[in-house]
């Protein structure tokens, strides 16, 4: 895969977004099926108020990190970070828009480290996840 | 003689019985093709991970999460924050597991929560991720989530 090269990551830059469709089937197969789980028993969902089941926050990492690796290769997997807060619920059927924004360059032992940005927002615009990941520049 | 087994108790997780420097253990997973598959599908990553014989940076993210498993019986709970530093790829055939410990633990708007720092490791001690991670806990009586993290 083609990465950024070292002077091509500028602060400031967007990040090419993804857009992930939410499906039941897809959080069933990454949190598994349970009874009594908001994530895949749909009865027990509404139950306790909501309009359908919940992905777990954790899918979100997973989207960001793919945008990582996508920038950095795999040097996000050795030396890279994330931190991420879950902050509204993504419900099954969601169409969410995966989005980061490069916010500094800093050196760190010879090397250049990219901060960016990133968030999750649904359908509707709002965000459901915030935070920011950064890695080393190959 | 029959050797003896320790069976491991759980106690019903409140904020009550939690204690600051707790530690967990996961089980030892083996990273297998099949389940890197069955994660890619369900995130829509289509990174070629198996060609590189490796499995995405967060694979093993659940694995943390459900630490407090190993001990407490959750009734429900809610995933707040999650921080990774990915130090080593996790690569295909590895025996992977996850130690965690509580360093916090706390109220706010009269919500319990519980922070724990984890490392996640394979089975030379090679630490492949570390960071933390901070979950509500939901008492029994008043839970909206069932079994949700």
């Amino acid at each position: 895969m083609a990465t950024q090269s070292e002077t091509a990551v500028k602060v400031g830059q967007a990040l090419p977004s993804h857009v992930k469709d939410v499906s039941q089937r897809r959080i069933d197969v990454y949190s598994g099926v349970r009874p009594r789980s908001i994530h895949s028993d749909e009865d027990w969902a509404r139950q306790k108020g909501f309009r359908a089941c919940l992905a777990q926050g954790m899918m979100s990492t997973a989207y960001v990190s793919q945008m990582m690796v996508e920038l950095l290769g795999l040097s996000f997997a050795r030396g890279g970070t994330m931190s991420m807060a879950f902050i509204k619920p993504v419900y099954a059927g969601d169409r969410l828009t995966v989005r980061g924004v490069v916010k500094d360059r800093q050196s760190e032992d010879g090397a250049t480290r990219v901060v960016v940005e990133v968030w999750v927002e649904n359908q509707h615009g709002e965000k459901t996840a915030v935070g920011h990941a950064s890695g080393l520049l190959s | 003689m029959a050797a003896t087994r320790t069976l491991t108790p759980f106690k019903k997780l409140t904020l009550d019985a939690l204690q600051v420097g707790e530690e967990f253990v996961s089980d030892e997973t083996l990273v297998i093709p099949g389940d890197i598959e069955a994660h890619s599908y369900a995130v829509e990553d289509d990174h070629p991970w198996l060609v590189e014989g490796l499995a995405p940076p967060t694979f093993m993210a659940n694995q943390a999460l459900h630490l407090r498993h190993s001990k407490y019986i959750v009734h429900a709970g809610l995933h707040a924050r999650m921080e990774f530093n990915f130090v080593e790829p996790i690569r295909v055939g590895m025996r992977v597991r996850t130690r965690g410990k509580v360093i916090d633990k706390y109220e706010r708007r009269g919500k319990p929560y519980m922070v724990t720092e984890y490392v996640t490791e394979d089975d030379t001690g090679r630490i492949l991720v570390r960071g933390q991670f901070t979950q509500m806990i939901i008492p029994e009586p008043e839970a909206a989530d069932g079994h949700a993290e």
